[in-house]
């Protein structure tokens, strides 16, 4: 047998409330089982400390205990409270992850104590380093960006065993890297089981949010869970948005800052070297962005 | 320096009228035991549920039985490996559990995914299309799509058909 042949493993589980597809490419059966296992790890593992319905999260422990006392969290929590606050400042609070109350009160989030009241992502302070407090009661939820950040995670890990190609899906927001390019649809807007496209992606991240699965009815309107932080309102249209950018957390964090400034949000694109698509109801495509420099910036 | 790729390349129209399905096979009966329970040899220990073992994994995980027949193989040393699916509105999801000796939850994988448009998984006749699937005889569906950007739906079906299959757990398999 040679040892050199290509070899694609493909596994799925049920993780971060969504489904986790990790595909891998390399040369031994064994060290692809070994590092796609690894990498699942690392992901379990960030969904047991962002977590908004668990307990025992680092998410809830803040939610419950962060304005009464300063908190110590996990490094990788913090890395996603620090990027947070970044995505925060940099979109003058259109980014907010402090919008957890408005969510569980349409129940997109299990009810959780009492409200939050109109706290905002500038009443968090991030102390010295793991360290945390909320100036205020706050509901957090990380939502996409944990997804993304669990995504960049698994990618690393997939890198450091010697995996040489692959892609980490996490309900939508994916990466990809190795050499090759692979194709990626993108769901249509007002009909998500079917594609209305695809993009071709190399060594990067892509996250699309759209309303098409979440939307509901409340009090004759319609509402979703994509909420622009400045007005605390819920988008409406049955639009779409897909972000490619160096690495899955900011391409999430991304799309929300798209849905809510359509055109007026490429300066904050081209900030992050990012690429973004705006497909409209009709599936068709209304704006492509893409940041004039290079697209090589890691963040 | 990587030079971005990210150009938008539209299907035609006549992909958007087509219904679609997204339909994934990741592991077989087989490689889910392997991947689960590796080095270990496994026993089938089907279990058929009496009517009063359904009611009673009903009452207890608040969650329907929709057969009376488990999938079920013992494994070597203690542990249990099941095989189960569940059925949404548009997924259907075949899946593996492996069981530690004490009836905890060792580890969970999707071995095949389903996402289809519209009801055509609620009929009997297009679910029965998958029964005695196996590698071996891949479905003829739209295998060009292997990656899609957007939201999947929740996994709160396999969260439910875990809470079953630990209720089955204590009903049916913790004294056998």
């Amino acid at each position: 047998m040679r040892t050199n042949r290509q070899i694609e493993i493909r596994r799925c589980r049920p993780l971060l409330g969504t489904f986790v597809e990790i595909q891998a490419i390399g040369t031994n059966a064994a060290d692809l089982e070994a590092a796609v296992e690894a990498a699942f790890l690392a992901i379990a593992q960030v969904h047991r400390l962002m977590s908004f319905h668990d307990p025992e999260s680092d998410v809830s422990r803040m939610n419950r205990d962060a304005c009464h006392k300063r908190l110590r969290v996990h490094e990788w929590t913090w890395r996603v409270l620090k990027s947070a606050q970044e995505f925060s400042r940099n979109t003058d609070g259109i980014f907010d992850i402090t919008m957890a109350g408005q969510l569980m009160k349409w129940d997109y989030l299990p009810r959780y104590g009492a409200d939050s009241g109109a706290g905002s992502w500038r009443d968090i302070i991030l102390e010295a380093t793991n360290h945390v407090r909320f100036r205020r009661l706050l509901l957090i939820d990380f939502g996409g960006i944990a997804k993304g950040f669990a995504v960049d995670r698994a990618v690393e890990i997939l890198k450091r065993n010697r995996v040489s190609a692959g892609i980490v899906n996490a309900g939508g927001d994916l990466r990809v890297f190795g050499s090759a390019s692979q194709l990626v649809h993108v769901r249509h807007p007002a009909q998500p089981r079917r594609a209305a496209g695809a993009v071709r992606l190399r060594q990067r991240a892509i996250a699309t949010s759209g309303i098409y699965f979440a939307r509901t009815k409340e009090r004759g309107g319609y509402v979703s869970p994509m909420l622009d932080g400045r007005s605390r309102r819920a988008a409406r249209d049955l639009i779409s948005v897909t972000v490619a950018a160096a690495n899955c957390m900011t391409a999430d964090a991304l799309t929300k800052v798209v849905f809510a400034l359509r055109r007026q949000a490429a300066p904050m694109l081209a900030r992050y070297s990012a690429d973004a698509l705006l497909l409209e109801r009709n599936g068709g495509p209304s704006w492509i962005f893409h940041p004039r420099c290079d697209t090589s910036r890691q963040t | 320096m990587t030079k971005s790729e990210f150009a938008f390349i539209a299907l035609p129209i006549s992909a958007l009228v087509a219904p679609s399905t997204f339909a994934v096979q990741y592991l077989t009966v087989d490689q889910a035991q392997r991947a689960i329970f590796p080095g270990k040899s496994l026993t089938a220990a089907p279990a058929k549920l009496a009517p009063a073992q359904r009611k009673a994994i009903e009452q207890a995980s608040g969650v329907r039985v929709l057969h009376d027949e488990q999938q079920v193989w013992r494994v070597s040393g203690g542990g249990w490996f099941i095989v189960d699916e569940v059925v949404g509105k548009h997924e259907f999801i075949t899946y593996a559990v492996g069981l530690n000796a004490n009836g905890s939850v060792k580890q969970i994988e999707v071995m095949d995914y389903r996402e289809t448009y519209g009801g055509e998984i609620r009929n009997e006749n297009w679910r029965a299309q998958f029964v005695g699937k196996t590698s071996q005889s891949p479905l003829k569906l739209d295998r060009d799509i292997k990656n899609i950007s957007g939201a999947t739906l929740s996994c709160r079906h396999i969260t439910d058909g875990v809470k079953r299959l630990l209720a089955f757990y204590e009903i049916a398999l913790k004294r056998s």
